[in-house]
């Protein structure tokens, strides 16, 4: 049986050669897009994971401050260090420097320690100690530091922070530090001395004693701490760097599924236009013997022979697309997760198989009905007048309205509820749900249209097109099912991408009031250059001051940012973009925040509340006066006056300033000797937001590639099943021609059915492109980054790409056109 | 041998009986024409025998272990039809996307017959039906009457105890006719198989061993 399974899947694949290909080629890419990105993301945490093993070194549990400006007091250290389930304690200092305009960590280490709990950490002198010694001052930097200042061991160096600078020597190399990481490590005690605080360091690494359960000490050692102090394990990191870019990852992968799904409707319509094709046949081999099942396993096996070999191609594309991927752009997706890193892509076999599994499992779904069909076929029928009698079967069981209404219903459900495991999976399951209501209202559509349009006088040509379209309901819907699902989704990603985009096109108009900015890379800007601004001869009429810090509200989510600034309290909105109600807090001298949207959302919080917020070493109890909307800090960011901040006891160091100059003077030519000597950035709004918009173009250019990949592939599923239509219909159109249609009229009448059925399938996807649009503004963006915005549609793109999609729809009908009129008449009707 | 016994089938579309209880039998190396107006159920009776139609009522026995086919599910019916029906068809049926060859082994492979044995197997029929060195073509390149030919051979080739044929000579000109009857009745009688012959013609009926004539009424 296997012999003949080969056989006809071999003749299949000889005579439908560039459906078959087109099919396994759809399912490479969709396969091929997932298994890339999750090699790449991977190989991104993995190597995120090892970068920071390499500076964290191999601790039971880390202590250190939920605010960043804070630290853990030496007391709390040593109080720590006194327990006997503890071994070792290394205490570590942090602190960002710049060298020329290259910012920098600078991690002080106390050797002795660090070796138990951090040898990643551990410096390696020059040969001979020519570059001096670490508890003399010198300092140790990582091979990738070295390499970007182009400096060898021994040289000098000058560290610089605002206005400070120190001199020191560059004793040796870090050989164990990651191939990205730029940093320097010197003594803690002259990091301390140089950089301060003298009583507190920004984190404690712990070695427990042999035997101790560090999650259980972990657990009973957390309640004993002050509020102001965090102790997490080690691995609490590499999963937040998991977690947090979980739902961009997830989001790629819904992309790579459409691509997928693209290929599993293109199996469809191969498989269901063969079974058409090949009825005849197929009721034949049941009429000598082949039994209902094997006849329902050859589709599925012919449906596995485009499949796997398309799965394997996929999965090696991914491999290599991955591979390019990484080399040129590095192992960011495009979300800024991964920033900086070229991971090494490390292929794994259970992955690989499971990518490929996906690949024929698409496959395999999309040949489901059509092998069923198959199945079904009544073969003393079918042997003689082939496929049309099923047609009309398929048609007459789907003249209901009600599935499509209720799948419909389901959807809107679906679409209301919140997010499982912190992904919109409920609105991805919608979005699908949607695409099958589409697909299944096609039958319905075609026959209750065309059926009215068929009735009225028409030239003949077009009577018999419509006819054909209105009688053939099935055929109808597997040519259109291509153009619904993909001008369903390039729809709604033009809607979601527009509504993006111009919510952040105004987003940007509210966030950058001043004309010009200038801000340093992490460190606080220069007093002298801040004196300077206060003095009356420079050029700027009004100054803003911002800073910026991170404080961790949940240690299972990323830090969140504290944006201290200079803000009136009675008016935040004449600086932040407002959503929704502002509130006075119930006393004056009470500090107030803003939340950001994402920081609502995640931390499930509103404004009139309170929020504890670990601030300078203590709990602060916040009042929460409103809410504003965010589009550059995904995992939250909160707002205080700068005066709410000093009032609580904290320095003000600006990071930030919004300057704007004085009519006619050169406030930049001003600024230059500070830009220069301090590595400061300086952009002017219109570059900030150009350069905004264009990172925005920029990480939707996927998105407008699948896009184009889908709409061609649904195209071409209505060329090839419109002319499998032609093929099947070759004794009607050879009678039509004897009765006088000329070829000029059948090609006529195969083109209007092609434009007719693109009509639907547009209309169709332009209803559920508006629907999915929608879910994506309104619930997947809102549930996965946190980002809300109103639905803007985009009629005249929208329209323009329905109307040029119908073009192009026509143009591949032509191509069926072309063998309705190449048909061999005289021999066709011969052979009837 | 092939026993029909009280059969009745009505009509799919019209509410009325298409025939009733109609009984015949069909001896071993015997060759029976079946012949009747158009639309009186010849085909549908061919159908119902192979399994393809049930009948309402009534049973059909195929072979000496006698199983009843109208009580049998698709799928043992269907292993029925490849094991002990050769079917021979007015419109030829040979696959056109299989070579000559791989058209004839189709039986085999339904009847698990090792495919070392099917090159000799087939390379014998060919010559038997007069299509030496036709293995490889490809149908496209064959006359009417030399499909026939592939069709007998394919009806023959799994020696079945039942050859079933619907208007076996109605595509073909009166010479090829003649040659391709010839053929399948010397084929029928050498494999010692029972033939029901559906057909309108005089002459085929005239060659076969028996006639039996449906009418409204039943058989004559």
């Amino acid at each position: 049986m296997t012999t003949l399974a080969c056989w006809l899947i071999r003749a299949q694949f000889r005579s439908r050669r560039a459906a078959t290909l087109l099919s396994m080629l759809a399912i490479a890419l969709g396969v091929a897009l997932g298994y890339a990105i999750h090699l790449i993301n991977d190989a991104a945490l993995a190597d995120f994971s090892r970068a920071m093993r390499a500076v964290q070194g191999d601790p039971d549990a880390l202590i250190a401050g939920r605010d960043s400006s804070g630290g853990v007091p030496l007391a709390s250290i040593n109080e720590i260090a006194s327990d006997p389930a503890v071994l070792v304690v290394a205490p570590v200092i942090e602190t960002r420097v710049r060298v020329g305009s290259t910012p920098l960590r600078l991690i002080g280490i106390d050797v002795f320690s660090a070796a138990a709990v951090m040898p990643g950490l551990l410096p390696r002198s020059a040969a001979g100690g020519a570059g001096g010694d670490i508890l003399a001052g010198a300092v140790y930097a990582s091979p990738a530091l070295l390499d970007k200042l182009s400096l060898p061991i021994g040289a000098t160096l000058t560290l610089m922070r605002g206005d400070q600078q120190w001199s020191t020597r560059i004793a040796g190399d870090l050989p164990a530090t990651d191939q990205n990481d730029l940093l320097l490590v010197a003594d803690i005690a002259w990091v301390q001395e140089h950089f301060g605080p003298t009583d507190a360091v920004s984190e404690g690494r712990i070695r427990l004693a042999p035997g101790i359960d560090a999650a259980t000490w972990r657990a009973t050692t957390a309640q004993l701490l002050p509020d102001g102090l965090l102790l997490r394990a080690p691995e609490d990191d590499s999963a937040r760097a998991a977690n947090f870019s979980r739902a961009y990852r997830v989001n790629l992968n819904v992309l790579a599924l459409v691509a997928l799904l693209t290929g599993a409707f293109l199996v469809f319509a191969t498989q269901l236009t063969a079974v058409a094709q090949r009825s005849t046949q197929f009721a034949l081999l049941g009429v000598l013997g082949l039994s209902p099942s094997l006849r329902l396993l050859q589709i599925l096996c012919e449906a596995l022979a485009i499949g796997a070999p398309g799965a394997l191609f996929g999965v090696s594309l991914g491999y290599m697309l991955a591979l390019a991927f990484t080399q040129l752009v590095g192992g960011d997706l495009g979300g800024g997760y991964f920033s900086s890193s070229t991971p090494a892509i490390v292929p794994r076999i259970a992955p690989a198989l499971a990518f490929f599994a996906l690949g024929c499992a698409a496959s395999l779904a999309g040949a489901i009905y059509p092998a069923f069909l198959n199945r079904s076929q009544p073969l003393a029928q079918a042997l003689q007048a082939g496929f049309a009698q099923i047609v009309e079967a398929g048609g007459v069981r789907r003249r209901g309205w009600l599935p499509p209404v209720l799948l419909a219903l389901t959807a809107f459900v679906l679409s209301r509820l919140p997010p499982w495991y912190e992904l919109p999976l409920a609105a991805y399951a919608a979005i699908a749900l949607l695409l099958v209501v589409g697909i299944t209202s096609a039958p319905l559509l075609t026959r209750n249209l065309f059926a009215w349009c068929a009735g009225r006088r028409l030239p003949a040509a077009q009577q018999i097109a419509l006819q054909n379209v209105a009688q053939a309901p099935l055929m109808a819907q597997v040519a259109a099912s291509g153009l619904i699902v993909s001008f369903a989704l390039t729809a709604s990603m033009v809607i979601m991408v527009s509504s993006f985009r111009t919510a952040v096109d105004h987003w940007l108009d509210q966030v950058l009031p001043a004309p010009l900015y200038l801000r340093s890379k992490a460190t606080p800007l220069p007093q002298s250059l801040l004196d300077a601004l206060m003095q009356a001869d420079a050029p700027f009429a009004r100054v803003e001051r911002t800073a910026h810090t991170s404080l961790t509200l949940d240690p299972q989510h990323p830090a969140v940012a504290l944006i201290v600034r200079e803000i009136e309290r009675g008016n935040p909105a004449a600086r932040l973009p407002i959503t929704g109600p502002l509130l006075a807090p119930p006393a004056d001298r009470t500090p107030v925040v803003w939340i950001s949207e994402p920081l609502r959302e995640i931390y499930r919080i509103e404004a009139g509340q309170w929020l504890r917020l670990p601030l300078l070493g203590r709990t602060v109890e916040g009042f929460i006066g409103g809410v504003w909307r965010d589009y550059s800090r995904q995992f939250g960011a909160l707002v205080i006056s700068s005066d709410d901040y000093r009032q609580l006891g904290g320095d003000f160091h600006p990071t930030d300033l919004a300057l704007w100059p004085l009519p006619g003077r050169d406030a930049a030519a001003w600024l230059a000797p500070y830009v220069a000597s301090h590595g400061l950035e300086l952009a002017d709004a219109g570059d900030i937001r150009r350069s905004s918009l264009s990172i925005f173009d920029k990480s939707f250019a996927v998105t407008y590639a699948l896009e184009a990949a889908a709409m061609l592939i649904g195209l071409f599923g209505l060329a090839v099943t419109l002319a499998a239509g032609v093929r099947l219909r070759a004794r009607e159109l050879a009678m039509l021609g004897a009765l006088g249609f000329s070829r000029r009229m059948l090609s006529h009448a195969v083109m209007l059915e092609g434009a007719l059925i693109a009509v639907v399938g547009l209309a169709i996807g332009l209803a559920c492109g508006i629907a999915i649009g929608a879910i994506l503004t309104h619930v997947v963006n809102p549930q996965a980054f946190h980002w809300r915005m109103p639905l803007q549609i985009p009629w005249a793109a929208v329209v323009c790409s329905a109307l040029s999609t119908l073009g192009a729809a026509v143009v591949a009908s032509h191509y069926a056109a072309r063998r309705a009129t190449r048909l061999p008449l005289a021999r066709i009707l011969a052979s009837a | 041998m092939l026993t029909v016994s009280g059969l009745a089938k009505r009509h799919a579309k019209a509410d009325r009986p298409l025939f009733s209880d109609l009984g015949f039998s069909v001896a071993n190396g015997e060759i029976v024409a079946l012949v009747g107006e158009s639309g009186v159920g010849k085909s549908t009776l061919l159908n119902c025998i192979a399994g393809l139609e049930t009948a309402d009522r009534g049973s059909i026995h195929i072979g000496p272990r006698a199983l009843d086919i109208v009580r049998l599910d698709e799928a043992t019916r269907a292993a029925l039809r490849a094991r002990s029906i050769g079917f021979v068809f007015q419109a030829f049926h040979v696959l056109p996307t299989l070579t000559v060859a791989q058209n004839i082994a189709v039986p085999l492979l339904l009847c698990d017959v090792p495919v070392g044995e099917h090159g000799p197997r087939i390379r014998a029929l060919l010559a038997r039906v007069g299509l030496t060195g036709f293995g490889d073509r490809w149908p496209a390149s064959l006359s009417g009457g030399e499909l026939q030919r592939v069709a007998i051979a394919r009806a023959l080739v799994h020696q079945p105890l039942l050859i079933l044929a619907d208007e076996p000579t109605g595509n073909l000109d009166p010479r090829t006719a003649d040659e391709v009857l010839a053929l399948l009745l010397e084929r029928v009688r050498e494999q010692q198989a029972s033939a029901l012959i559906v057909t309108h013609s005089r002459h085929v009926a005239r060659s076969c061993d028996r006639t039996l004539t449906l009418t409204p009424e039943g058989l004559r």
